[in-house]
């Protein structure tokens, strides 16, 4: 009774939308009702002739990489520079953390400007440094678009991972780390040995949940580049918004194939690692 | 002297610390600026402060540049989301930490995993079904999608919680002869109320910046949400940067002025999902 209306909500709006994109990626759907079967024409038109796809994966899997990566690691740093009791700590905590409650939006936006060719911030400090020279339009060059918005996205979402570290830090038992500062272990090798293996639950956790982030990336891609210039920076999904709403085809099968190939692509990377990583914990303790 | 080397060791590391701040802090305090400044001005030199405080173009962006229609919609839509969600959220929460039943752990799986469904998976057919219902291009129909999303990431929050109250209580209240109903609004809600609080913020924020439903379910301009609001303008007027950042500080100022005096429980909400 109570758990009726969650329910009955769920069971319309979740489940029976993901049953009918997989009905649909066997389809090809154009307005009017008009819905023909196709069998495994979408996935085999996916696999085999569609470079644009490709070109959408490789750079969604540089994303990812690189971008968990370096999120994870940049979240610990900055956790680990709060850690060591340095003074104003909370200030610097609550304005570190601004960036992660703002929209994709305003975020974008933002970005385009520091980037500017003739008036972002980049750029001026770079031709103020003397590096005139390397100034170049950071959005609407094909080599460093993708980086530019990667970098954006980073600036977003550290601050979620630092907290999430920080907290996880304060809850280290303290007598573990005092016996380390007893051994006089230098302080690289106290990171390496004593606080990544007690951080594993917690690594793991923030690596999965920035690699769901980055797998799905949109909002950020199309406020700042819209998937141009030259397909740098298409993503897997800003190409399955373009397929179903802005190309002239009309047809949703296709989208529903692509989504339906990369959700089941993130599933099993998302098993994969919480298994692995999660067996190597049980070995270690 | 040796109280100066260590200050010395110290300053690379202070100096990243400040320098971290001013990326993070600044891009904001820089729109702050620019939206009370006029687009000439800006141009003149992007990175002054404001001279002449031009607070006119926040009425002008409210009335002329539509932001006030697109304000309201994005309140509406997300204030109802949000009370809905909290209330089915919170009943199906207090049903799976307090009941045992048959088909429990299937139902609580199913729910929950509703948490790893990739937003692509729901765009397309969401949109069909929209479509089918009447409900494509209404804030109706964004809002009971904005339930459906965030259902799953409610109810985990809110069912860790719950299950945390002692079952004496509810043992009590049944001996009291409080039905089910006066169990779960005078036991578990009031007990429950600082995780509520928690799910109501990281709803709030979530859904106040969301942008991939909004821009496949509306289409009018009049039923615009902010995100697609500022993003419309953009496209439009690429140009006319101040105008943008006053559109900007309208759709963060809500955000920052909660922040501001509730940063503790905004950042416990956001980060309420990870970590448990």
């Amino acid at each position: 009774m109570f758990l009726a209306p969650a329910l009955v909500i769920y069971v319309a709006f979740i489940v029976y939308p993901v049953l009918r994109t997989f009905y649909n990626s066997v389809h090809v759907i154009k307005p009017h009702n008009v819905t023909e079967f196709v069998g495994v024409a979408n996935f085999a038109t996916l696999f085999k002739t569609d470079p644009v796809f490709w070109k959408a994966v490789g750079n969604t899997a540089i994303f990812t990489v690189v971008g968990t990566i370096a999120d994870v690691a940049g979240g610990l740093l900055l956790a680990l520079c709060l850690f060591v009791r340095v003074s104003f700590a909370r200030v610097w905590r609550v304005v570190w953390f601004t960036p992660v409650l703002m929209s994709y939006v305003v975020v974008g936006i933002i970005w385009v400007w520091i980037y500017d060719y003739d008036w972002g911030v980049v750029n001026i400090v770079l031709r103020w440094l003397g590096l005139g020279t390397s100034a170049h339009s950071w959005l609407g060059n094909p080599t460093t678009a993708l980086w530019a918005v990667l970098v954006t996205h980073l600036w977003k979402w550290l601050g979620f991972n630092m907290i999430i570290f920080l907290a996880a830090l304060y809850a280290l038992p303290t007598e573990v780390l005092g016996a380390a500062e007893l051994d006089n272990c230098g302080w690289v090798a106290k990171l390496v040995y004593v606080i990544i293996p007690m951080l594993r639950p917690t690594l793991v956790n923030l690596l999965v949940l920035s690699f769901i982030g980055k797998m799905m990336i949109f909002d950020l891609v199309w406020v700042m580049t819209g998937g141009g210039p030259l397909w740098s920076t298409e993503t897997v999904s800003t190409y399955v918004y373009k397929r179903a709403f802005d190309w002239n085809t009309f047809d949703l099968g296709y989208p529903s194939a692509i989504a339906v190939v990369w959700s089941l692509i993130i599933l099993i990377f998302v098993a994969l690692m919480t298994r692995f990583l999660s067996q190597r914990d049980k070995l270690e303790f | 002297m040796a109280q100066w080397l260590a200050y010395l060791r110290r300053t690379p590391f202070l100096l990243f610390i400040v320098l971290y701040t001013i990326a993070t802090g600044g891009p904001f305090l820089w729109v702050a600026c620019m939206s009370l400044r006029t687009t000439p001005e800006i141009f003149a030199n992007p990175y002054d402060l404001p001279t002449h405080l031009h607070w006119d173009k926040f009425a002008d962006a409210w009335t002329t540049s539509n932001y006030g229609t697109y304000f309201w919609n994005s309140t509406i839509v997300v204030v109802t989301a949000v009370a809905l969600v909290t209330v089915i959220g919170a009943m199906a929460a207090h049903c799976l930490a307090r009941y045992r039943f048959r088909g429990r752990r299937v139902l609580r799986f199913l729910i929950l995993s509703g948490m790893v469904v990739p937003p692509q998976l729901l765009i397309l057919s969401l949109f069909q079904i929209m479509l089918d219902y009447r409900l494509y291009n209404s804030l109706t129909g964004l809002m009971i999608v904005y339930v459906a999303t965030q259902l799953a990431m409610t109810v985990y929050i809110l069912e860790g919680f719950f299950a945390q109250i002692p079952q004496d209580l509810f043992d009590a209240a049944r001996m009291d002869g409080y039905s089910d109903f006066e169990i779960f609004w005078r036991i578990t809600l009031p007990i429950g109320l600082a995780a509520i609080f928690t799910a109501v913020t990281l709803n709030f924020i979530i859904l106040w910046n969301e942008f991939l439903y909004a821009v496949v379910l509306l289409t009018d301009d009049s039923k615009r949400t902010l995100p697609l609001g500022i993003m419309h303008f953009m496209g439009g007027h690429q140009l006319d940067v101040g105008m943008i950042a006053t559109g900007l500080m309208i759709a963060i100022l809500p955000v920052i002025l909660l922040y501001a005096f509730f940063s503790e429980t905004m950042i416990r909400g956001m980060t309420a999902g990870a970590v448990r």
